[in-house]
């Protein structure tokens, strides 16, 4: 398979994981906000920084770090988080990115998958989205969702399962561990800052966490209804069986890696990768027996996020072209 | 305009959709014989054509352009920062071709390809035509796009006109002329086969009961070519081992970006950019994720300038360095052959009959527009006493740009080409302005179907076994009411070309 074409896969896999997860999360907090009787900072912020975006809403929409009121708007936020075109996690953007990288593939995807993809692109860039994000905020974000994994089912349903779908369901499995660390880490971070530990208030955040996550039947299944912190932490990190788990979604990509570059084959690029993801799997995997009190959570999750984004440097590197095999 | 004149026709009136159509005088109507009686292989389509409903017609024309964005058939505009994307205009009433005339017309362009394609074996090899003084040596060792490095250079399977797209009109008696031959990176046949897949989608049982030749078979056809001419497995001997052939792209901000996806898809090749490829050991590799992959055909969508650095523009970093060592030593085939400029030049096109008697020995079976020479002194004295009623080209110059339309000239410019002319005749020639034939067409606007002004470009696929022409082509429209012309930078949309089987 053609470097070039592995990268636009992989960026094609990322940035439509993006796009769900950022309209996922919106969506969420949209819901938080109407009766979880936080203060409204404590409810969006968070949006902000688990995108990275912290330094750019500072300086650019709100009065620096300090703007309280600039940071509980939810209105403010939101549009920052949608339309913001010099953002690097705008829906907006990532719906441009995941639509560049896959007319660059065009030849790669299927009709079908394809078609999803430009029509996501085509309406975000109409005046369907705005009017729809005007009046009917939550179906706005539920026809990303929609959209978004419409195309995602499309590319399992239609696509021949070999190198190409390998490399978008690598960069979806990467990106999707990244969203689920930060999201759990800006979350835990939010209760150790909390002045008074309140359980009704823990409990909607937790929930608002899970559903940002798609994970709140999944948790209270295996948790038989006991919500605690402890128990979403190791949820969301060890649950093998929940496909947007840390442990689930690096078992997967290492997986994925293993087909596009089987750890025999020392001949062929990839070898660091996929080692270096091995290492991961095994101990991530190593974290189900441990305590996940305190700051250890934030200790897991800085390790998951740091090690992905080596990661994904090497595979860069080695296989997509960064810098040339030949 | 015209209706009464029916009455004495054989083929009754139809009567719906195109009551009161208004013919085009001066023009060949392609689907009428004067009035509302349409010509006799087309009766059966007319009739079922004119049984739509305006509605119906305006209905499905908004579906097929709706389908056509979605699905992203799209050319690039340039110098639009936002990358903005744009349909290439469709009208769903076809453009029909009879089967004997698309005979003729297969004969004529097989044998105009047979003719060009020796041509330019001649003129990077021994150039007997020059000479024997049948085409002047100026008009050939002149012509921008001759290449003299590339003399003494066999192409691999011999082939160097693989992709035609030959640009013909008809003239007001019917009669096909050829208009300028497109032998370096003719573009439009994704629009050939999308337009296909609409026309059957929107009118499924008037497409049944019409008959009309396949055209989806053009990307099958074409892979097969481009087999038939790998330097490796001794050429189509269909071994079914892997296909090393791609399709390269300048990428995604070409205009004709989405083409070149297309047929990269229909054909099952990679789609590659010039920076996924490299040469070593003169041979071409692909860069692939489990090493460099040898490459031995590429079907080129990239101007021959911006092929290789080392050869073509230095200043260029486009472009696979080296790729014309390869290319000289056998092995890799270039689609279509570096060098062919130097055939479908403006100066050389009015000795192309001549090329046809001097290779093959035959009359020349399609007519062209008779075009005058500047370098010729009878020639140059004739245009210049008739700038005003003349169209005035530069040879090195494509796109309108270059060109003299005397009779909408103003004495201003017409000085400014006759001292131009007067300078540097080798660089002009001149043509008198042929009527385009009409073809009756769906204005949204106005509701209703009105004549336009319309052209062909048939493709002509040329392999070891000699060349081959698509029953079909694009036939694109000027939309604009008296427009000539068919461009889709200008008001240029296209339509379903339906080349009909025997009755």
């Amino acid at each position: 398979m053609i470097s070039r074409v592995a990268d636009h896969c992989f960026w094609f896999g990322r940035y439509i994981e993006r796009a769900e997860a950022t309209a996922r999360m919106l969506a969420a907090s949209l819901s938080l906000s109407l009766d979880a009787e936080l203060p409204s900072a404590q409810v969006w912020r968070p949006v902000v920084v688990v995108s990275g975006e912290e330094s750019g809403f500072a300086s650019r929409i709100a009065g620096g770090d300090d703007d309280h009121a600039a940071w509980g708007d939810g209105e403010l936020v939101q549009r920052f988080m949608v339309w913001d075109e010099d953002s690097g996690v705008s829906l907006v953007r990532s719906i441009q990115g995941m639509r560049w990288n896959a007319r660059s593939i065009r030849e790669v995807l299927s009709h079908e998958a394809w078609e999803a993809v430009n029509e996501l692109h085509l309406w975000m860039r109409g005046d369907l989205a705005p009017a729809s994000y005007g009046q009917h905020r939550e179906a706005f974000y539920q026809h990303v969702r929609r959209a978004t994994q419409l195309a995602l089912g499309l590319l399992r349903s239609t696509m021949l399962h070999d190198e190409p779908l390998d490399f978008v369901w690598l960069g979806v499995l990467l990106e999707r561990v990244n969203q689920t660390a930060r999201m759990l880490d800006v979350h835990h971070h939010a209760f150790t800052q909390m002045s008074r530990r309140h359980e009704v208030v823990e409990t909607a955040l937790w929930l608002s966490l899970l559903r940002a996550l798609s994970g709140s039947e999944a948790y209270l299944k295996r948790a038989a209804g006991r919500i605690s912190s402890e128990g979403v932490a190791r949820f969301l990190v060890s649950e093998p069986a929940f496909p947007r788990s840390i442990a689930y979604c690096v078992r997967s990509a290492y997986s994925r890696l293993c087909d596009i570059r089987p750890p025999e084959s020392h001949d062929l690029p990839g070898g660091i990768a996929l080692e270096r993801l091995r290492v991961l799997d095994t101990w991530v995997g190593a974290r189900r027996t441990e305590s996940l009190a305190g700051t250890a959570v934030h200790d897991v999750v800085t390790h998951v996020v740091d090690e992905v984004h080596e990661i994904c440097e090497t595979i860069g590197r080695e296989l997509l072209g960064s810098t040339p095999p030949a | 305009m015209t209706q009464s004149q029916s009455q004495s026709q054989s083929q009754g009136p139809v009567t719906g959709l195109f009551d009161g159509y208004p013919a085009l005088a001066g023009t060949y109507d392609e689907m009428f014989e004067g009035g509302a009686a349409p010509r006799a292989p087309f009766a059966r389509v007319a009739a079922l054509l004119a049984k739509l409903p305006p509605e119906e017609l305006a209905r499905s024309q908004a579906l097929a352009e709706t389908a056509l964005l979605h699905q992203g058939v799209t050319f690039s505009v340039y110098g639009d920062s936002r990358g903005t994307e744009k349909i290439f205009p469709f009208c769903l009433l076809p453009r029909l071709i009879a089967s004997a005339d698309h005979r003729r017309l297969e004969r004529g362009l097989q044998q105009r390809l047979r003719a060009l394609g020796m041509f330019l074996d001649d003129v990077y090899g021994e150039q007997r035509i020059l000479a024997a003084g049948v085409v002047p040596p100026e008009m050939v060792l002149g012509a921008a796009g001759y290449r003299p490095t590339l003399r003494g250079i066999k192409p691999p399977g011999g082939v160097r006109i693989h992709i035609s797209g030959v640009d013909l009109i008809r003239d007001p008696e019917g009669t096909w002329r050829v208009l300028e031959d497109n032998l370096r990176t003719p573009s439009g046949v994704s629009y050939v086969v999308e337009n296909r897949l609409i026309s059957k989608r929107l009118f499924p049982r008037l497409f049944d009961a019409a008959r009309v030749h396949r055209v989806d078979h053009y990307p099958t056809r074409l892979a097969e070519t481009l087999r038939s001419v790998s330097p490796l497995d001794g050429g189509g001997s269909g071994s079914g081992g892997e296909c090393n052939a791609v399709v390269l792209t300048p990428g995604p901000y070409n205009s004709a970006y989405f083409e070149h996806s297309f047929l990269a898809r229909t054909m099952g090749l990679e789609l590659v950019q010039a920076q996924d490829l490299f040469v070593d050991g003169d041979k071409v590799y692909c860069r692939t994720t489990r090493g460099p992959r040898r490459i031995d055909v590429i079907y080129r969508r990239t101007d021959e300038a911006f092929l290789d650095p080392e050869v073509f523009r230095p200043d260029s970093v486009l472009g696979v360095p080296g790729l014309m060592r390869a290319y000289a030593n056998g092995n890799v085939a270039l689609a279509n052959a570096p060098g062919n400029g130097v055939a479908d030049d403006k100066a050389v096109y009015p000795f192309v009959p001549d090329m046809i008697e001097f290779y093959l020995g035959e009359q020349p079976l399609l007519d062209q527009v008779p075009t005058y020479v500047c370098i010729f002194d009878d020639d140059r004295k004739y245009v210049l006493d008739h700038l005003d009623e003349m169209v005035v080209k530069a040879v090195d110059e494509a796109g309108g740009y270059g060109m003299l339309m005397g009779p909408q000239s103003t004495v201003d410019e017409r000085n400014e080409f006759r001292r131009r002319i007067i300078a540097e005749p080798r660089r002009y020639i001149a043509q008198h302005r042929v009527e385009l034939s009409s073809c009756p067409t769906w204005i949204a606007e106005r509701g209703a179907v009105e004549p336009r002004r319309v052209d062909l470009r048939p493709y002509v696929l040329t392999s070891r076994e000699g060349p081959w022409v698509l029953p079909g082509g694009l036939t694109r429209v000027a939309l604009k009411r008296g427009s000539y012309v068919v461009n889709s930078s200008q008001g240029g949309g296209s339509k379903d070309t339906w080349v009909m089987k025997d009755a």
